[in-house]
């Protein structure tokens, strides 16, 4: 399975509850382990160039999130025509930059995902313009 | 709870203001919040105020930043950041790049205290060294408080960042040992940066491995979330750098989240959300705000401070008192009870202690403010108006029903204020005084600049967009720009400036830096840093953390002890007199008894330039008025003139009433008495009380609550309730309802205007005094005021100009003949100007001169350069305001022009330093060509109007002649009217006149449009100019943009109204010389190194 093979292998979801990393069930220790000690902890869009960077790809797609309001988390995204349905969240972030100019101004809220289908990828919520992103694949 | 919340007084690191803190957890139902700013408790005290008045429970803290924890003593050794690679920011002010940051929270009282202790100790170690705290120190400072492990930027979240994990454990276990079990605990921040789930893991692990609790916070730096701009614009300003500023953000998550999000975020980690629920809980501190702590006055043993107090009250009322009057023996009884009941005997001892020193060293000094209205300020010297003869009430000072910490202002002779503050230190301790800080805030023009700043604008457009704005607040931004007739063309009106102007908008307040205040020293029984941090000032003193308000809720006595440059200014002239005429012809003036017709009659025509407090265009209107005649009547001059009376317009009742133009009209008889003084206005704070006093029978601590509660902040409801109260207590004596309810009216109308009649008094008697000295030594007294300036209303310039209007000449300034200072000469006919005000005149070539002339006069340039070793510049300035003028002698037998004395200056320079020989042959040296003498008839070869603009640039002041009078046969061809022909002209004429600005004025009004008073001088006097709003929306940018004008309008006058010229149109002008040139009209900066062709002095400025 390669690398990361904990967090590949880890399932998220106990019964009908989504889990949480940083419950201390022993099973999820491996995967935290395997959090920290991934080259892998930064966000898709700092990759030093678009395409295959050996750990996983960046890039800019533009998708469909079906949002779910109470958990407030993305539950399914579409990509071309096919169907994501999130597991876990591994980890979410927020970036603001460059406010004040209008060309580089940059404000997301960014999720990483991983799905029954594979993972993780790097969801981005665009508000300036309201618009979900793919960001990242990790696979 | 928030435990780790920064506000506007992180200074540069904070966006969010004390009051939306607080009004943002109490919506948000969150019951306690800390402060902790970096590096001090600045807001502390206002924000401990608030929270407590809103129902929410305030934790006080401070983010510090400390000295490396986590390295052994010997890697301790290195510099701490060489482990880690922090950003310089991390330190925060002199502690950048050096330390890591702790969070500490007081947990009671002795924590409060340590951590005073803790900060003033790092910040006053020394002003060089930067304000870190050691390990020990911390250790030693550590009982009653809570640690906090910190932000990303602490050690142990830095080490962990960093992927050093042992590097965070070593410095978690070192800094844990610091505090007492149980109070350290380690801090968990959810950012919401790619790193957030590591960084947490991390400590939380941490956490559990080392038995330390942990705790969530948010590291809050703004209130909403949008806010972050703010922030990041405070940032990068703070820091001197444009956007992104030096933290580089990745996100915008600082804001004050609710408890819901905060669990959301930490929903594996309850405990630590729980955590801040504890803390709070235990941070219980109670600074028992509302009792007083004074410092101990010196008591000899078997005394008590009342017995002191009282001794000394009884002997100086033998001294003030000849024969010792009844009524004054009862006043004295009943202020020295109510002192005692108060508790307030060891301050005025306190206040007695430092003003004798000041009476027994010489140094003048006076009180000033409410104190004036007590008998024993009074017979203690502390005070220098009779309130027995001026009807000053004392529970307008003290009122024994309201416990109030009593306020004793006194004002020192400026020049020797220093001695007496030594004389604090030393008589208190260092360790027991200090200075008390200003918050600087930001206007809209340092908001603009700000805000400029951070966007990276050039220096040049920063200043162009800055410029002409008006002293407002930052709020109003929008709306000067609108309306201010000044800002007509303002840049910052071009659509691409929108959001320059939101921000600026929004910075509004914002603390910018903290300053020093003039005058304010607390002084405390115990170290002072048990009670403020402190820190140094930008002055080199040191200086609480704690602003007056928070000195005065604290419950600590601050001092003002005040430089008043007339006091320098009065004492100079009486030793300028005395040795002119002889000490026995020149009294003391405060001494002498107050009936004096001429100094009246000097005050009555409005010839006050320089008399303190009654010289300003609006003061000197109101005295022609007025006219006075008697000290009362100052002191109703000085009261009238003020925003209160103004406001509420009582000048023109009281001038009409006082002239018989309108009966006096009071609807109680009882009222006339009280306010017979002033014909029936209300215009003193006293007379408040004493009509209260005199129809409802209130006693004067009632009255003078009353008072307070129809000044401040009133509502409808309380008003309500106190106009029921009067008028039962009205109609239990007797008086008619409708009559009743009338003087309720009255008060109602003018409590809140009136001024306090003790504060007129005593200045009064400076007024007094400096009116004296001036009608009968005016060209000492003019000579003082010039060399004590900054002072006053008007600018050196005008003084001058007003000296020689009384016939005093004023003589050039010249090496051979002036003194560092003004002088008099001729037998009180004239003042000759002193070398000290000459443009880049250095103190050391002042001291030369001086020393070299009294072995023998210059002879020539070559001599004053050879035995001065002056400077090429200050030389140039010297020549060019004809301080060489006469020195020497050409080839054709007659002294150089300043033109050849300055085109000789390089050469004898070049020589000198060569070691050439200069002696008497000088002149064997061949000057550059010069451009012709202009005006063979003067010594400098100069022309009326180069001279003129050589003294304005270089002096400051216009000696050969006034600028007007260079454009007076153009001015003459024009129709103009000049100032000394106004009063005898009929009241509404039109006229056309020209002055050089003096001072422009809009203050505000009832009404709340805009007026500018505007005063101008010609060469025969003053012109009073009032502009209304819609002359100003026309005239508003020429006002600010120039400096000389000629005014069209309608002539004021009359008795009642005084004399003024209404503007109708106002139009700037040029003044030129024969030649066309413009003549510079204010002090410049001369543009080039050396000699007139270079640009310097006598080059004139292109427009007015």
């Amino acid at each position: 399975m390669g690398r990361n093979v904990a967090i590949k292998r880890y399932r998220p979801i106990l019964g009908a509850r989504t889990l949480d990393l940083f419950e201390p069930v022993e099973e999820r220790r491996l995967v935290v382990l395997d959090l920290l000690g991934t080259t892998w902890i930064f966000r898709a869009s700092e990759l030093d160039y678009p395409g295959d960077a050996g750990v996983g790809r960046r890039v800019r797609e533009a998708i469909f999130v079906n949002w779910e309001v109470n958990e407030r988390r993305p539950v399914t995204f579409v990509r071309g025509r096919r169907t994501y349905h999130v597991d876990s969240i591994v980890q979410s972030w927020a970036v603001e930059y460059a406010w004040w100019d209008p060309v580089q101004h940059i404000s997301r809220r960014c999720w990483r995902v991983l799905t029954r289908e594979g993972g993780p990828y790097d969801l981005a919520f665009d508000r300036l313009n309201g618009r979900w992103l793919l960001l990242g694949i990790q696979d | 709870m928030h435990l780790h919340t920064h506000s506007t007084f992180s200074f540069g690191d904070g966006a969010a203001n004390i009051e939306e803190i607080i009004t943002r957890c109490v919506e948000l139902g969150m019951e306690a919040v800390a402060l902790t700013d970096h590096q001090g408790l600045y807001g502390a005290l206002r924000f401990y105020k608030a929270a407590l008045k809103a129902g929410v429970h305030p934790v006080i803290g401070a983010e510090i930043v400390l000295a490396t924890a986590g390295l052994d003593a010997k890697e301790g050794t290195r510099a701490a950041r060489e482990p880690l690679t922090l950003p310089a920011s991390v330190g925060f002010g002199r502690a950048a790049g050096i330390g890591f940051h702790l969070t500490l929270l007081a947990e009671n009282l002795t924590g409060y205290r340590n951590l005073c202790r803790l900060i003033s100790r790092t910040h006053i170690r020394s002003a060089e060294t930067s304000s870190v705290v050691s390990l020990e120190d911390l250790a030693e400072c550590s009982e009653g408080l809570v640690g906090l492990s910190g932000c990303p930027n602490g050690e142990v979240g830095s080490a962990v960042l960093a992927g050093s994990l042992a590097r965070a454990r070593a410095a978690l276990m070192r800094l844990a040992d610091c505090f007492k079990p149980g109070s350290f605990y380690i801090e968990l921040m959810n950012l919401l940066t790619p790193e957030s789930p590591r960084y947490i893991a991390s400590l939380a692990s941490l956490a559990e491995s080392c038995g330390l609790p942990t705790v969530a916070s948010n590291n809050v730096h703004y209130v909403n979330p949008e806010d972050y701009r703010i922030h990041d614009l405070l940032a990068a300003a703070s820091a001197g750098m444009g956007l992104p500023g030096p933290y580089r953000r990745p996100n915008a998550e600082l804001w004050l989240k609710p408890a819901t999000e905060m669990r959301r975020m930490f929903a594996s980690l309850p405990q630590a959300c729980d955590a801040t629920l504890e803390i709070a809980e235990r941070c219980d501190l109670d600074l028992g705000l509302g009792s007083f702590h004074f410092p101990s006055a010196d008591i000899p043993s078997g005394e008590t401070p009342y017995s002191v107090l009282s001794k000394a009250a009884w002997h100086g009322l033998e001294k003030r008192y000849r024969p010792v009057s009844p009524a004054a023996f009862a006043r004295l009884q009943h202020e020295l009870g109510i002192i005692d009941e108060l508790g307030f005997s060891d301050y005025f001892l306190v206040v007695k202690e430092i003003v004798d020193y000041a009476r027994g060293k010489g140094i003048r000094c006076s009180g000033r403010g409410s104190a004036g209205d007590s008998i024993v300020s009074y017979v203690l010297g502390m005070s220098d108006a009779d309130p027995i003869e001026h009807e000053l009430l004392f529970e307008r000072f003290l009122n024994p029903a309201r416990r109030q910490m009593p306020d004793i202002d006194i004002d020192f002779d400026s020049t020797r204020r220093d001695e007496v503050v030594d004389f604090i230190y030393q008589r208190f301790g260092s360790g027991h005084v200090a200075m008390v800080a200003t918050v600087n805030t930001m206007t809209a023009r340092s908001a603009v600049r700000t805000v400029a700043r951070a966007f990276g604008y050039p220096i040049g457009e920063v200043n162009a967009l800055s410029r002409h704005l008006p002293w407002a607040s930052a709020s109003r931004l929008r709306e000067v720009l609108e309306t201010y007739p000044e800002c007509a063309s303002h840049p910052l009106k071009e659509e691409r400036h929108e959001t320059l102007v939101e921000l600026a908008e929004r910075l509004d307040a914002c603390p910018m830096h903290l300053g020093t205040h003039l005058g304010g020293f607390i002084i405390t029984r115990e170290p002072v840093d048990t009670w403020t941090p402190l820190q140094w000032a930008a002055k080199g003193v040191v200086v609480s953390q704690y602003d007056k308000d928070d000195i005065e809720a604290l419950g600590l006595v601050k001092m003002d002890i005040l430089g008043l440059r007339m006091h320098s200014a009065i004492t100079e002239t009486l030793h300028l007199a005395r040795s002119r005429v002889g000490k026995e012809a020149v009294p003391e003036p405060f001494d002498l008894t107050p009936d004096d017709q001429q100094v009246y009659d000097t005050i009555a025509r409005a010839d006050t330039v320089g008399v303190f407090q009654l010289e300003s265009s609006g003061q000197r209107n109101l005295n022609t008025r007025l006219r006075a005649r008697c000290f009362e009547d100052i002191i109703a001059a000085i009261s009238l003139f003020r925003p209160g009376p103004l406001e509420a317009e009582m000048i023109a009742p009281f001038i009409r009433r006082r002239h018989g133009l309108e009966d006096v009209s009071v609807p109680h008889p009882a009222m006339a008495e009280s306010l017979s003084d002033s014909y029936g206005v209300i215009v003193y704070q006293e007379q408040v009380l004493l009509v209260a006093q005199a129809v409802a029978g209130f006693d004067l601590a009632e009255a003078d609550s009353l008072r307070r509660a129809m000044t401040r902040g009133r509502s409808r409801a309380d008003m309500s309730r106190i106009r029921a109260y009067f008028l039962e207590r009205a109609i239990e004596r007797g008086v008619d309802p409708e009559v009743a309810e009338e003087v309720f009216r009255q008060l109602k109308g003018f409590a809140a205007y009136g001024f306090n009649k003790a504060h007129a008094a005593c200045f009064a008697k400076i007024s007094y005094a400096s009116a004296w000295l001036r009608t009968y030594f005016p060209a000492e007294f003019a000579a003082a005021i010039l060399n004590n300036q900054p002072m006053g209303f008007y600018t050196p310039r005008l003084v001058a100009n007003d000296a020689r209007r009384h016939g005093i000449d004023l003589l050039s300034p010249h090496v051979n003949t002036s003194a560092i200072r003004y002088t008099v000469r001729e037998d009180g006919r004239a003042i000759l100007v002193g070398l000290r005000d000459v443009y880049a005149m250095p103190s050391r070539l002042l001291d030369t001169i001086e020393a070299e002339r009294k072995i023998r006069p210059f002879r020539d340039l070559a001599d004053f350069l050879r035995r001065t070793n002056a400077e090429p510049a200050p030389a140039e300035s010297l020549i060019s305001i004809g301080a060489l003028d006469g020195l020497g002698i050409t080839e054709g037998g007659r002294p150089p022009t300043r033109d050849e004395l300055l085109a000789l200056l390089p050469g004898i320079k070049t020589a000198i330093a060569r070691e050439e020989s200069i002696n008497d042959d000088v002149l064997a040296l061949v000057p550059a060509p010069t451009r012709p003498a202009e005006d063979l008839s003067h010594v400098s070869g100069w022309s009326p109007a180069r001279r003129l603009s050589a003294e304005l640039e270089l002096l400051g002041l216009s000696l050969t002649c006034h600028p007007l009078d260079i454009a007076e046969e153009d001015l003459l061809d024009r129709g103009i009217t000049f100032a000394e022909q106004l009063p005898g002209m009929p009241d509404r004429s039109r006229v056309l006149v020209c002055g050089v600005r003096e001072r422009a004025q809009t203050p505000r009004t009832r009404s709340g449009r805009r007026t500018c008073f505007l005063t101008l001088e010609d060469s025969s006097g003053l012109l009073d100019v009032v502009v209304f709003e819609d002359s100003l929306r026309r005239a508003g940018e020429a006002i600010v943009k120039h400096r000389c004008y000629l005014v069209e309008g309608r002539l004021q006058n009359n008795a009642e109204q005084g004399t003024a010229i209404i503007a109708e149109d106002i139009r700037p002008y040029v003044v030129r010389s024969s030649s066309g040139a413009p003549v510079r009209l204010r002090r410049g900066v001369p543009s080039g190194p050396m000699g007139p062709s270079l640009g310097g002095a006598g080059a004139p400025e292109e427009d007015s």
